[in-house]
């Protein structure tokens, strides 16, 4: 036995010799294996500024996957467009011991188009390999040469890019001709990391060894505001066409103003006309805006094309109203162009949307393309909050963005010059939900109820498409809700959907069999039955990384339970009052005097960004709240 | 009798009538852009008012017969939510020598613009062509000026050189159908047949009509020192059988929960080209019976020739079989190495890509490369091995014969008389287990030559999953003590798929949130590879808030946190069959004891309840012993489908499931 372990050792390191063995993987690290799928070998990217508008990206991805999951890390693919060519691609496989298994050259990778779902058409392709692994662990070495014209696209670089994976060796490095070609660099997030800096007159390289791999844990900030990277950006660059100078917010909102808004601002004579006809008894602006939104939202929808420079510029408002479409960008356009129509001033904005991440784009590092992924419409206002418009849905009230993009700074692209500013925002108790309901338990333990929901601020958002769903899709959202509520029966709805004050009333009347349990003489039922939270974060071991509640809110519940009357109260939960930093929590249950119960909770949920310690709190609140939400009334056959 | 010549009669009228009302195009009316919704579903975001789809063959002299499918839709938009229909995709297949083309597009959107009605043209600039990838381009557009009551129409043609590819024509949409009129016409040289998908029911009107193609004859002429070309026609005069369907109000698909995929529900009429038999040419088969489509199959190069091949795996065969003596250890040493050393590249498909030899080097291939592989290999250890045909699950059910109704194959031994099944593209089954994905009614059995017969493919042995458990509670109400899980054949199939390259920490982390936040520790689990055998856990755990204390009474819930609180099934009736896959038995056996100083006041009674003709099964058994009591629970559904006609049953069963399972034991003190 002990013999073949020498054969064994004996023959790998004979491979070594003449193998390559540096794509051996049984030689990493153990700590990088720790939690790792896969490891990265290797990941090294060379950006060759030639010119103003000509960049080359070379770049080498060495990657050893250890199982399924890990395939993902990989990463062997090239994006192109009409602008940006992929010179040279190849991929080669190696086995554990480093023997080159497979070589896949420029033919033999898949080459599609890369069109995301929700957009129509667009001419970034993309090329990737199709690879089955045969074995695992597995090296991929991966290797490609970009050139460009946009050196505006100059990437930016993680260290680590992703969770449950590893790095031995990341190394980023720009080469540029003179001073003016130079792209600022801004390190993020590199406290608990060493990045090295080699700077020479015409070069900067980055580097950053051995970066252990990180599991994801629910509840953890953002990857953009864990992960080591940098920020890159050119000052002086070439886009589809246009060169420009700029190094800051002020600067760049004057430049995309005059160059891709201002000429396609013009509307048709008769919508003009229109509009303003429309507008005509309106006497503030904040009003004229409502006229000018709701008449986009009549007449508008979304669709997404992209295509070269439309990546950026929007398509004009003249086309817009022609065909009534466009995507994000051609539809605040629109809208903006009917606003100045009728003397309303407004910015078109660029901003990150996401429903569950603000992500605010970075003040302090200006760039042109980076940090956002969407537009909206900025209403400038003296001595009072600015109106935002989402101008993509056909639905939403006017003024709310909801929780797609608000509280968080955006790019206002104003033509006296840009600027940071940030969203409207909706905060915890703006979020409310109040809840008031007449429960008749009936003597066979079904109930009835009379249940008013009334919703605000996010939690608003999150109700008012109900609106628009049939029969069995409500009665399937309350099954969903209420899960606690078998055999649930929605007798009737009116729903209320107040635009103005951005506030939905659900009026419902609904019936259940069998909500209480009769055991013996006694009779169980909850009394909390339309608001249970029953929620509590996942228990980790060893909690590495800090964690936030994203988004805070507000219930009330006030409920009127009527009890059959062969029966009596034996026992009632005891009223409960819960203080913490994470929020606040109240319920009590109290007979009244006519005999029926009056059940009232209060929920107050806090937004905030905690350290990993208070982890084990924040569950213990939760712990709490999902407790006592399940308390039981005990009745008793008189 | 008599009723039915009525209602045959009856038919000729309804269809006179549908005919007599010709929709031409572009002539749309203000009543069809005032109406607001459709009287029969009111919730339908778009309605399709009109459609039309003519299948022809065209005879073109370079390219042989092409087909052309000529689409004309008028659509009805309602509200926001409709919009999507004013986009329209069409796939486009392109070969190496030739491809699928879409011509002759013209749409209009109208509105009605106080009393005018304002018409909006597609333009050249709104369409979009994209190459999706080597095989497939995407011809889009999306209507201009789209509002909500807006009536939208279009009309285009796509010719296509694939006629033997003809597939399908979808008579049902996911919105409502007004009317429509779908008509096919084929050649006489050309014989399909036709099947009906779905649940909607309409007659295939039958009718013939004269065709005919004018071939161009060249002619080369010597007279004397002239020398001219002569250009001659000869005409061609042939049947063509027409297939029509006219339909009226064509309800919109709906979506039901465990339902394996809507699309073999969805009404279509199937084509299946059978033959071809053109002039002074003899009959070329594609497939009529179940006999020729095997047989189709079976001769073509990359199914049957490669259950041939034997040298590629020859001496690893030797070296596996060493030692084995059972057909039954034959069979399981010669899976067990095609499983672990084939590795499947996600591919589908009954015919082999690479070819077996190739892929045997690779390691890697498509089904048919593995699992021919397999029926190969089992045959040389001299086993009674034969491929078996499957449609996938997402393939749907081949209820006729047809080849574009297989699109999978798996291997299966005889052995003492029983059918043995084995896939090795899943790294996580056993024999006579197929994933999920094949399980799919029936298959068909290829036997040497080509003979074939079907197989029935739904597993007969019920997936177990079983917890036992002791657990004492404290007078506080926590509780505190240890569980053993097992878990069979798809159960621990599953388990496998989803838990095997999570660390154990990972696994624990969700395995506590699954139970509602149990702490868990000293966990084992045993066989988690080894895929004959069952996955046993095992752990300790203590869970706060186990029993409900109020006042001076304790209330337990006997089946704590793994009763079913919520009743799966909640619309009120159903369509399509309750698909599970497989059948199953969920077994708890929990042993409670009560702290000290409580007794039992009041306990659920036992209940015993069957459905249908056995298809489910509940036991619930309760019983007190010195320490506190005991509990068991089974419940079993014996069928891997189950009928919508017992759906109502079901939802009722799994009512009284719910209730048993959550009533609570009350314990008060002595």
């Amino acid at each position: 036995m002990r013999f073949s372990c020498y054969l064994v050792l004996f023959l790998c390191s004979t491979f070594s010799f003449s193998q390559d063995f540096q794509y051996s993987s049984l030689l990493i690290n153990k700590e990088l294996k720790d939690n790792a799928n896969a490891v990265v070998r290797l990941d090294e990217m060379v950006v060759d500024i030639l010119a103003q508008d000509n960049m080359i990206i070379k770049s080498k991805r060495v990657v050893t996957v250890f199982n399924k999951k890990g395939g993902k890390h990989v990463n062997a693919y090239a994006g192109y467009s009409n602008s940006t060519k992929v010179k040279f691609i190849k991929a080669v496989i190696y086995d554990a011991l480093g023997n080159e298994i497979k070589k896949i050259k420029e033919k033999d990778f898949v080459d599609v188009s890369a069109v995301s779902g929700g957009t129509l058409y667009s001419d970034y392709r993309v090329k990737y390999i199709d690879y089955t692994p045969i074995g695992y662990p597995y090296t991929v070495v991966f290797e490609k040469e970009i050139q460009t014209k946009n050196t505006v696209t100059i990437p930016s670089w993680y260290f680590l890019d992703g969770y449950l994976v590893s790095v031995e060796k990341s190394i980023y490095t720009v080469n540029f001709p003179n001073e003016d070609l130079k792209p600022r660099i801004a390190k993020k997030n590199e406290e608990e990391y060493r990045v090295e800096l080699d700077e020479k007159s015409n070069s900067k390289t980055y580097s950053l060894n051995n970066i252990k791999a990180i599991k994801f844990e629910n509840h953890s900030p953002d990857f953009r505001y864990i992960f080591p990277r940098l920020q890159v950006a050119m000052t002086k660059f070439h886009y589809e066409g246009y060169n420009a100078t700029l190094s800051n917010w002020n600067e760049m909102g004057k430049w995309m103003y005059r160059n891709l808004i201002k000429e396609r601002l013009n509307l048709p004579e008769s919508t003009k006309t229109t509009i303003r006809r429309m507008v005509k008894d309106a006497i503030t602006d904040s009003e004229k805006a409502r006229i000018v939104y709701n008449y986009v939202q009549e007449n508008t929808r979304y669709i997404s094309v992209q295509e070269g420079i439309g990546g950026i510029q929007p398509i004009s408002a003249a086309e817009v109203d022609r065909v009534k479409y466009g995507d994000c960008k051609g539809l605040t356009n629109y809208t903006k162009a009917l606003l100045d129509v009728v003397g309303v001033k407004s910015n078109y904005s660029r901003v990150y949307a996401s429903r569950d991440k603000q992500i605010d784009v970075d003040e302090d590092f200006p760039s042109f393309l980076g940090q956002t992924n969407h537009v909206i419409l900025n209403i400038p206002r003296e001595n009072k909050e600015d109106i935002w418009l989402e101008c993509t849905s056909q639905k939403i009230p006017f003024g709310f963005v909801g929780d797609f993009t608000d509280n968080r700074n955006v790019f206002v692209v104003d033509k006296d010059g840009g600027r940071i500013i940030k969203t409207s925002a909706y905060l915890e108790k703006q979020n409310l939900q109040k809840i008031e309901a007449k429960i008749n338990l009936l003597l066979d333990g079904a109930i009835k109820a009379s249940v008013l929901i009334e919703t605000r601020g996010v939690q608003y958002d999150n109700r008012f498409y109900m609106e628009d769903l049939d029969r069995d899709k409500i009665l399937e959202y309350y099954q969903d809700t209420w899960p606690n509520i078998n055999n649930l029966v929605l007798e009737d709805y009116a729903f209320d959907n107040n635009k103005r004050e951005v506030k939905f009333i659900e009026d419902i009347n609904i019936n259940a069999k069998s909500y209480a349990r009769p055991s013996g003489e006694r009779m169980l039922f909850s009394p909390n039955a339309l608001n249970k939270n029953s929620y509590v974060p996942k228990r980790y071991r060893s909690r590495k990384l800090p964690f936030q509640v994203q988004r805070g809110y507000l219930d009330v519940d006030s409920y009127i339970i009527s009890i059959p009357e062969d029966y009596g109260i034996e026992a009632l939960p005891e009223p409960i009052e819960i203080v913490s930093e994470f929020g606040e929590y109240k319920a009590s249950v109290l007979e009244q005097e006519d005999g029926t119960l009056k059940y009232e909770r209060l929920f107050l949920l806090k937004s905030g960004a905690y350290p990993k310690e208070k982890y084990g709190e924040y569950r213990n609140f939760r712990k709490k709240v999902s407790k006592n939400d399940k308390a039981q009334v005990v009745l008793i056959k008189k | 009798m008599n009723n039915f010549v009525k209602m045959a009669v009856l038919f000729c009228v309804f269809t006179q009538v549908s005919f007599a009302q010709e929709v031409k195009f572009g002539k749309v009316s203000k009543e069809e852009l005032k109406e607001e919704f459709y009287a029969k579903d009111s919730t339908a975001d778009a309605v399709v008012l009109f459609r039309k789809v003519n299948v022809s063959f065209k005879y073109i002299e370079s390219q042989g017969f092409i087909i052309e499918k000529g689409v004309h839709e008028r659509i009805k938009i309602n509200n926001k939510g409709g919009f999507k229909y004013g986009t329209v995709v069409e796939s486009l297949y392109q070969g190496a020598k030739s491809k699928e083309s879409l011509v002759g597009l013209k749409a209009y959107t109208y509105n009605l613009n106080g009393k005018e009605i304002e018409k909006t043209k597609l333009k050249k600039s709104d369409t979009f062509s994209e190459e999706s990838s080597k095989y497939y381009t995407k011809e889009k557009f999306t209507m201009p000026n789209l509002k909500e009551g807006s009536v939208i129409e279009y009309k285009y043609t796509v010719n296509s050189p694939f006629y033997s590819s003809f597939n399908e024509i979808i008579l049902q949409y996911d919105i409502p159908i007004v009317e429509q009129e779908i008509e096919v016409a084929i050649p006489e040289y050309f014989t399909f047949k036709n099947m009906t998908k779905g649940y909607l029911r309409y007659t295939i009107n039958e009718s013939r009509k004269p065709g005919n193609i004018t071939f161009t004859n060249k002619t080369r002429k010597v007279n004397g020192r002239m020398m001219s070309t002569e250009y001659s026609t000869s005409k061609l005069d042939y049947i063509i059988n027409i297939s029509s369907v006219v339909m009226k109000d064509v309800p919109a698909l709906k979506k039901e929960v465990y339902v394996n995929s809507m699309n073999n529900y969805r009404s279509a009429i199937k084509y299946e080209l059978q033959y071809t038999k053109f002039p002074n040419s003899s009959i070329e088969n594609y497939s009529s019976t179940w006999e020729s489509v095997v047989k189709k199959i079976y001769e073509n190069d990359e199914f049957g020739n490669q259950l041939d091949f034997k040298k590629y795996y020859k001496e690893d065969l030797a070296h596996i079989l060493l030692g084995k003596t059972s057909e039954n250890e034959k069979m399981n040493a010669v899976f067990s190495h095609i499983q672990s050393r084939m590795h499947w590249n996600d591919i589908f498909g009954y015919s082999t890509d690479e070819g077996v030899k190739k892929a045997y080097g690779l390691k890697t291939g498509n089904v048919a490369d593995i699992n021919l592989i397999l029926v190969s290999m089992l045959r040389a250890a001299g086993l009674n091995a034969n491929p078996v045909l499957v449609s996938t699950r997402s393939n749907g059910v081949p209820l006729f014969p047809t080849r574009y109704g297989f699109n999978y194959v798996v291997a299966v031994v005889k052995i003492d008389g029983k059918n043995i099944f084995l896939d090795a593209t899943s790294k996580y089954n056993k024999p006579n287990m197929l994933p999920v994905r094949a399980l799919n009614w029936a298959g068909r059995i290829v036997e040497k030559g080509g003979v074939s017969s079907s197989v029935s493919l739904l597993p007969d042995n019920k997936s177990l999953e079983s917890m036992m458990m002791e657990i004492s509670i404290s007078e506080e109400g926590n509780g505190k003590g240890k569980a053993r899980r097992t878990c069979t054949d798809y159960i621990a199939y599953n388990f496998r798929v989803s838990n095997s390259e999570l660390t154990e920490d990972t696994y624990l982390e969700k395995l506590e949130e699954t139970y509602n936040g149990l702490e868990i520790s000293e966990y084992q689990i045993k066989n988690k590879k080894e895929l004959g055998k069952p996955v046993i856990e095992s752990f300790s755990f203590n869970k706060e808030n186990a029993a409900e204390i109020i006042d001076d009474k304790m209330y337990v819930s006997p089946l704590f946190w793994f009763a079913q609180e919520e009743n799966p099934f909640k619309t009120e009736e159903r369509e399509y069959p309750i698909d599970y896959a497989y059948p199953w038995l969920d077994k708890y056996i929990v042993a409670i004891k009560i702290p000290d100083g409580y007794k039992i006041e009041s306990m659920p009674t036992s209940a015993n309840i069957t459905i249908g003709d056995g298809i489910g099964h509940f036991i619930f058994h309760i019983a007190k012993n010195e320490s506190g009591f005991q509990v068991k629970s089974d419940l079993s559904i014996n069928q891997g489908i189950i009928s919508s006609q017992d759906y109502k049953g079901l939802k009722e069963f799994f009512k009284a499931i719910v209730e048993k399972q959550t009533e609570k034991v009350v314990l008060s003190k002595i």
